[in-house]
């Protein structure tokens, strides 16, 4: 009985980690497989996948107006264009190069 | 890779990248110039690592890897710089933060920023490891300090 327990809250402290991420693929596998066996377990998950739930509300969503999407997407493009420096393999390569430069001039 | 196909690779991130930002800086010009310069810094640190890459462009899976890729280099600079700036804006943005989030601005920028990976982006510890290259222990120590405060602050807030 008493290694019953130990083994129980040892599993009850997974829960977060489990939840996280946080446990290696090994401690995952063991843990799902103790669920499978302790059906009852899976209401302290549901709980604490409801305060998860929780802490996601409470981090803010920002979303991007039309117009701040396409500024800063004009930004974006000119610096990768700035940045980013092409070689050019070929004729046509440097041709189209030279193309993109002068569009962007 | 060619621009064109850095564009078509970048692009489509911008909303996630400056929804990210937003959660370090809570002001829309600060936010989007924090993606600026988080691009900028990639750029300059990998520009011959891209440059150097093929990419095949009908290749979904491929593309997707790559996008991930760029995604969390991108993150890597905008992390660092954003929790610079973040520090530098405290007095600012304690005047300017949206009322329904002061509990998570009012967290310390690095257990905020390992709070918006894990759980508004959904990064794995692995993944977030490398994102703020911050040693595995200290990532998992932030994620549990920044649950209990925000936990603790919303109990409060019931039993008031």
């Amino acid at each position: 009985m008493i290694e019953n327990n130990v083994n129980y809250s040892a599993f009850q402290k997974k829960i977060v980690p489990y939840l996280d991420g946080s446990l290696s693929r090994e401690e995952t596998a063991e843990f799902e497989a103790f669920v499978l066996t302790h059906p009852e377990f899976e209401s302290q998950i549901k709980n604490k996948q409801n305060e998860i739930q929780l802490i996601k509300e409470m981090i803010p969503v920002a979303l991007l107006s039309k117009e701040s999407q396409e500024s800063i997407e004009t930004e974006m493009k000119a610096s990768i264009y700035n940045l980013l420096k092409e070689e050019p393999q070929g004729l046509f390569d440097i041709i189209r190069i030279k193309w993109e430069d002068w569009l962007n001039r | 890779m060619k621009r064109k196909d850095f564009y078509q690779l970048v692009l489509p991130l911008t909303e996630k990248l400056y929804r990210f930002a937003y959660t370090l800086i809570p002001d829309d010009l600060q936010s989007e110039q924090l993606v600026i310069d988080g691009l900028n810094a990639y750029l300059l640190k990998e520009k011959k690592m891209i440059a150097r890459k093929e990419i095949d462009l009908n290749s979904k899976k491929e593309m997707q890897i790559l996008r991930r890729m760029v995604f969390k280099g991108i993150l890597r600079y905008i992390s660092d710089i954003g929790v610079r700036r973040s520090s530098q804006l405290n007095e600012q943005m304690k005047l300017n933060m949206p009322k329904d989030f002061k509990p998570y601005y009012s967290l310390e920028p690095k257990v905020r920023l390992v709070m918006s990976l894990r759980y508004d982006s959904q990064f794995t510890v692995e993944e977030i490891e490398e994102i703020v290259q911050m040693p595995r222990f200290e990532v998992i120590e932030k994620i549990h300090n920044g649950r209990f405060l925000l936990l603790n602050d919303l109990n409060k807030g019931i039993t008031l």
